[in-house]
């Protein structure tokens, strides 16, 4: 086992995924999504809505760090 | 004969017996004790037994299309345990679980809030030596503060069904609501249980804390049975909707930044939890089955990741992220199954979270509920990030691991299989989970609009992932520990309550030694006084002289 195992495995994961995504979106003009609200049926607003989730969660979280994070024995002290 | 016996009673009784059974025999013994209260299943459904004690009518086992399906999950939960637990020999540990699901599916089958109480209390009382097996100072401790809560539970539960029983004379198990006051005692009691927001301290609290095989016991019962209680008495309740949003959304941001994985899913079963609330606050035929349906999965899936990450603390030692990555190489199979329930979780198609989640989703949308539609949509990616990739990708991948360890038993990997295949199966043939669910329903979770959007969440999600990690903006691991709502009753309390009564102590003595001094100085002065030339004649003695200048004190007092 080579060192750079994981990461070309990352690559060809991100590679695939991107192929995925693309599909995904090109999918979504080929046929009416139905959903249940009518701003949803927007080409690709799931991907739009998941992509901003996902970035709002983590860097929020990361904000949060500054206030809810302390020492790993914070509660033997 | 056999359907009179309460289910789960003699998973109990096999509990007790269990230290007289030689240990090779410990597990077949408990596999067997769950198989024949499992024989209650093809009861049927009715009430089988009462009990008249002390003027009530206890309603001791029932069934009916609600505990149906709760109660096979909680048999198949118990079999995963004893199965991912077989090579242990931690006695007391398999005596408390087999114990604990056997009060929890008891519990299931309860009729009447006093019924419901007992069971209540039993869960709790056999979980804590689940936490306590954990066999740490901080399992220890840990397993204190979770009995103080649990009990507090029941004891709210106590005070709603004996002013219930007082003001309407009736004790059965009916749907209530929030404008009695023993309706919000009992609605609390449920809350503690099911982790609402801002009571839910305890649970990452103690899950974490408890052994390898320990927490995923403690994973399926408790939190599942409150939602099952919460589904019979509050059903329809609006201020579920919100409270079980708010579940939905805030343990998200808590669990992208905690260290410890097993945490960090505690986090995110609280997050579940909350789609099934919601559920039951919607209170429609459509959505409770989603309720239900939800629960049932998720007591798999979440097992699964449970156990993955407990054949990692038993082969790695720990399952801090920060200490953890590159065991793909190692423990193939664990990672294999990991992905399996994190694909689950994460609601993707052809997994059983997505046929679950849907029913939900889609009462919310038929009702027309945009805001918490998307809250939860939102929280959809939200699972994906911390239960979908944070846990495997930090256990298994992130970086190269140094040290070699060894793949999980083959009783774990078993028992992990079987959650697996059970994932999957369910994903791929929905149908079977439906025909369980309390209202009969037709519904096809595979239409292209929904197969197509819940995808494009989600790849877009994994794409955001790929993205913040390429950019170095997703947070890295550091040891840590994370604030939470046990913060108020750990920290705050003991910080206002430490210098509260050392100051009402210091007050006291203050008082105590003016008193002291009051007193000193009236002796002084009557001594002197009974003892100057002028007075002895008339003052008998120093005992009257006191006598009298207290006296006189009093009457100053009577009169001011």
């Amino acid at each position: 086992m080579k060192k750079n195992d994981l990461t070309s495995m990352g690559k060809s994961f991100t590679k695939y995924i991107l192929i995925i995504g693309a599909l995904l979106i090109l999918l979504d003009f080929t046929f009416h999504r139905h959903e249940y609200f009518s701003f949803a049926e927007i080409y690709g607003f799931p991907a739009f809505f998941g992509f901003i989730s996902f970035v709002f969660i983590v860097l929020l979280g990361k904000w949060l760090r500054k206030f809810l994070m302390r020492k790993e024995d914070y509660y033997d002290q | 004969m056999i359907s009179n016996i309460i289910p789960g009673l003699i998973m109990i009784l096999t509990s007790f017996l269990l230290p007289t059974i030689p240990q090779y025999f410990r597990q077949p013994a408990m596999l067997l004790s769950v198989g024949l209260s499992a024989l209650s299943l093809f009861n049927g459904y009715g009430t089988f037994l009462e009990w008249d004690v002390l003027g009530l009518n206890l309603i001791l086992y029932q069934s009916d299309s609600l505990t149906f399906p709760f109660s096979i999950i909680f048999h198949i939960a118990a079999v995963l345990v004893i199965i991912f637990s077989w090579h242990s020999k931690n006695l007391m540990e398999h005596m408390a679980t087999l114990a604990y699901a056997g009060s929890a599916i008891g519990a299931l089958h309860a009729g009447d809030f006093f019924s419901l109480f007992i069971w209540w209390e039993a869960t709790a009382l056999t979980s804590v030596f689940i936490v306590f097996a954990g066999n740490t100072k901080s399992a220890r401790d840990a397993a204190m503060r979770y009995l103080i809560i649990q009990v507090s539970s029941g004891v709210l539960l106590l005070i709603g069904a004996c002013l219930l029983l007082y003001q309407t004379g009736n004790h059965n198990l009916t749907v209530l609501d929030l404008t009695t006051d023993f309706g919000i005692f009992i609605f609390i009691a449920f809350g503690i249980k099911a982790a609402f927001p801002f009571l839910n301290g305890w649970l990452q609290d103690s899950y974490p804390e408890s052994s390898v095989t320990g927490t995923v016991a403690l994973s399926a019962f408790t939190t599942k049975l409150a939602i099952y209680a919460l589904a019979r008495t509050f059903p329809g309740t609006d201020s579920l909707i919100w409270i079980g949003a708010i579940m939905t959304a805030f343990p998200v941001f808590f669990a992208v930044i905690e260290n410890d994985l097993r945490r960090v899913l505690s986090f995110s079963l609280n997050n579940q939890l909350g789609f099934m609330v919601v559920g039951i606050g919607i209170g429609t035929e459509l959505s409770l089955n989603g309720t239900v349906a939800h629960a049932f999965v998720h007591i798999i899936y979440k097992a699964l990741l449970f156990m993955s990450m407990g054949a990692v603390l038993y082969r790695a030692g720990t399952t801090k992220a920060s200490e953890l990555g590159g065991l793909y190489k190692y423990m193939p199979f664990t990672t294999i199954f990991c992905i399996i329930g994190a694909m689950s979780i994460s609601a993707f198609p052809l997994f059983s979270g997505f046929v679950a989640k849907s029913l939900i989703m889609s009462s919310l949308g038929g009702m027309g509920m945009v805001l918490i539609y998307f809250v939860l949509f939102f929280a959809s990616a939200g699972v994906l990030e911390h239960s979908g990739i944070k846990i495997p990708y930090f256990a298994f991948f992130a970086h190269e691991r140094k040290s070699k360890v060894k793949e999980a038993p083959i009783n774990m990997l078993i028992a992990m299989g079987i959650a697996a295949f059970l994932c999957i199966g369910i994903g791929v043939f929905p149908k079977y989970l439906y025909l369980i669910l309390p209202y009969t329903v037709e519904y096809q979770p595979y239409t292209i609009d929904h197969v197509i959007s819940q995808l494009q969440l989600l790849v877009f999600a994994i794409i955001a992932f790929l993205f913040l990690v390429k950019f170095k903006l997703y947070p890295s691991e550091i040891k840590s520990t994370v604030l939470n709502s046990d913060w108020f009753y750990r920290k705050m309390l003991p910080g206002i309550g430490k210098p509260l009564f050392k100051k009402i102590g210091l007050l006291t003595e203050f008082i105590y030694e003016n008193l002291r001094f009051f007193f000193r100085l009236i002796l002084n002065k009557s001594h002197k006084f009974s003892n100057s030339s002028y007075i002895k004649v008339t003052t008998p003695s120093f005992a009257a002289t006191i006598l009298i200048s207290i006296l006189f004190i009093m009457l100053l007092i009577v009169l001011l």
